[in-house]
């Protein structure tokens, strides 16, 4: 290990600390217009009517746009992955959180901008909001997309991410004790202090020059060009200053509609989201609802686990199948459970779209499955670092996806805690290692959880 | 007015009303304090006025016609860091930057109005501002070692010039 506990220089540290790390808002380029935007005030409406032309008249508009200019409105940021589009790049005949684009102008000034915003007409037909994942799946629930209220894409045209593993009936059957418990993480607004920003320069020989705070800057090339409907070469991105992200700039935010207003002007424009914006309208970390039963025996072997997960995607899907599936994939934690039933959905509401957020998709089940654990360790009188020890993932052991660990860190880490918390175990724990299960260590149950590693 | 930023007085007509902010970042191209919330709430556009730390998205630029106006840009050059600048590199203060301009003006006044190295002192000083990636701990361990005059080797926090290359890194 090169890097672990070294000190590496930071290779913008000192332009940090002199002023001198141009970030998109730093960008100076004469003749640069603002953009504003139109956006829902409703958290799930049909749009009636939008007339822009008195908007378009003021002078020192130079450009308005709406769904109208986008030449490939719909893009799904994983189309790339097979997961289908279901979001407009500007609304068209619906909204459905509130905050969401519908018209953009870029004018001279950020005043004039907000003004010709003003001046655009827009009628509205509110329908019912759905906020409640739990509530998306009842019959009389709002219909947020014409297919449904959950993402019916996953592999085989499923309409959940399921896992199946062993003989769950059995594990449950053998069990002394059932232990249950539901976990609810809120939603979290990454708040970076830098808001979303883009500059867009049209150049002399038909390029786009693109300034922009994205944490995944070829990721973000390609759905601008695909909006676009332009070849990548006329797309020149400039990146890899980001102030502060955190998952929330993985999204394709601003770069899109800034274009469009820079095409339609022929002029460079910028549009830098209020705070405000940033916390009404940018994406948020997923709220999670999860719930867990785990088959135990008294002497705290787990022996099979179910759980079920919703995952609140908000109004349209993003990165959350992807999401779902990371979850999917860690939702035994660091534990080796041989009997497994687990179903997950990504539900849509009227929230604003969620993303990726600092561990995406295993935060979440990750905080559910170490509460889970104490509640196991205090209902069965078991010291809770021990009963996870016991249960560690060990060479050899298998992933909820079938995949045999090489080299689990589990029992190191915990011996580790044990240390820093002044943690007294038990002889047989302090010299516990990762090498594969044998003796006490591996009961009948385990077994057949014992999977290769070699081709890993 | 005149606004006298890190040395250099500069006439600016029409602008009195102006946040001093927007003055800096776009008549004057001096850019290290940021907009983050152009409400007061997040500090990251804190500049000292006269040695004393000010919200710049607040204060109306006339208010600091005839000052001293300071920013990070000021405090030192790449070449030339400041003891507060060299604290931050060698903490690891700064993490995505954007907070950073503000907070270290910030933690100048604090230490040249004779500040010391209490964790809680420096809570107070620095307490309207916000940053959302280091968990403020680096920040706090950066103004203290500063307080306390610690003397810094940057050879390998810092890639730069003034820097003798620990770690191989490019220049």
């Amino acid at each position: 290990m090169k890097v672990v506990g070294a000190r590496i220089p930071r290779y913008d540290g000192v332009a940090h600390v002199t002023g001198r790390t141009t970030y998109v808002d730093d960008v100076s380029v004469p003749g640069t217009l603002w953009a504003k935007a139109l956006r829902s005030p409703h958290h799930h409406a049909g749009i009636t009517s939008l007339d822009t032309s008195k908007a378009e008249a003021m002078p020192g508009v130079h450009a308005v746009i709406t769904w109208k200019d986008v030449p490939l409105l719909e893009y799904g940021h994983l189309a790339a992955l097979g997961i289908p589009a279901d979001e407009p790049l500007l609304a068209k005949d619906e909204v459905r959180y509130r905050g969401q684009p519908i018209a953009l102008v870029a004018a001279e000034s950020e005043e004039l901008a907000s003004a010709a915003v003003e001046a655009i007409e827009v009628g509205f037909e509110e329908r019912p909001a759905l906020f409640d994942i739990r509530a998306a799946f009842d019959a009389d629930a709002p219909k947020i997309h014409h297919w449904g209220n959950w993402y019916p894409h996953f592999e085989g045209e499923m309409d959940r991410r399921q896992i199946r593993k062993g003989d769950i009936e059995k594990a449950f059957d053998e069990a002394d004790t059932i232990v249950q418990g539901v976990y609810r993480p809120a939603a979290i607004e990454h708040a970076p202090i830098e808001t979303q920003v883009c500059q867009v320069v049209p150049e002399p020989d038909g390029r786009l020059t693109i300034y922009s705070c994205t944490q995944a800057l070829y990721f973000s090339l390609g759905v601008v060009a695909a909006h676009l409907q332009v070849p990548l070469n006329k797309l020149k991105i400039v990146g890899g200053t980001t102030g502060g992200g955190f998952g929330g700039k993985v999204d394709t935010a601003t770069e899109t509609m800034c274009s469009l207003l820079a095409m339609k002007a022929n002029r460079p424009v910028k549009w830098r989201w209020t705070r405000e914006e940033e916390f009404l309208c940018s994406s948020t970390r997923a709220p999670w609802h999860m719930e867990l039963a785990t088959a135990m025996t008294k002497d705290g072997w787990i022996l099979g686990q179910k759980m079920l997960t919703l995952h609140d995607a908000g109004a349209y899907a993003r990165f959350s199948p992807y999401g779902l599936t990371k979850h999917s994939f860690h939702h035994t934690g660091a534990y080796s459970i041989p009997h497994l039933h687990f179903d997950g959905y990504v539900v849509f509401t009227n929230r604003t779209p969620t993303t990726a957020m600092r561990g995406f998709g295993v935060t979440s089940v990750s905080f559910a499955v170490e509460t889970h654990m104490n509640r196991v360790a205090k209902e069965l009188g078991i010291d809770p670092l021990e009963i996870r020890m016991k249960n560690a993932n060990r060479i050899g052991d298998t992933s909820p996806n079938g995949i045999a660990y090489t080299d689990p860190s589990t029992i190191d880490t915990l011996k580790a805690i044990a240390d820093a918390i002044g943690h007294e175990l038990p002889a047989d724990y302090r010299t516990m290692t990762n090498e594969p299960r044998a003796g006490e260590l591996l009961p009948e149950h385990l077994v057949a959880q014992v999977g290769s590693t070699e081709g890993h | 007015m005149n606004l006298t930023v890190n040395g250099v007085t500069h006439e600016v007509v029409g602008r009195e009303l102006a946040p001093l902010l927007d003055v800096l970042r776009e008549d004057l191209r001096v850019t290290s304090a940021k907009a983050g919330c152009h409400q007061g709430g997040c500090g990251a556009c804190t500049v000292l006025v006269d040695g004393e730390p000010r919200r710049s998205c607040l204060l109306p630029a006339g208010y600091a016609d005839g000052t001293q106006i300071t920013t990070v840009e000021g405090l030192g050059a790449p070449e030339s860091l400041a003891p507060i600048q060299q604290a931050f590199v060698h903490h690891y203060a700064a993490q995505c930057g954007f907070c950073t301009s503000g907070m270290m003006v910030a933690a100048q006044a604090y230490i040249e109005h004779g500040g010391t190295d209490d964790a809680e002192a420096i809570q107070h000083a620095l307490g309207g501002h916000v940053c959302r990636c280091t968990g403020y701990a680096k920040i706090i361990d950066a103004v203290a070692a500063a307080a306390r005059g610690d003397s810094f080797d940057l050879t390998t926090t810092a890639v730069g010039k003034h820097t003798t290359m620990a770690n191989g890194g490019a220049e």
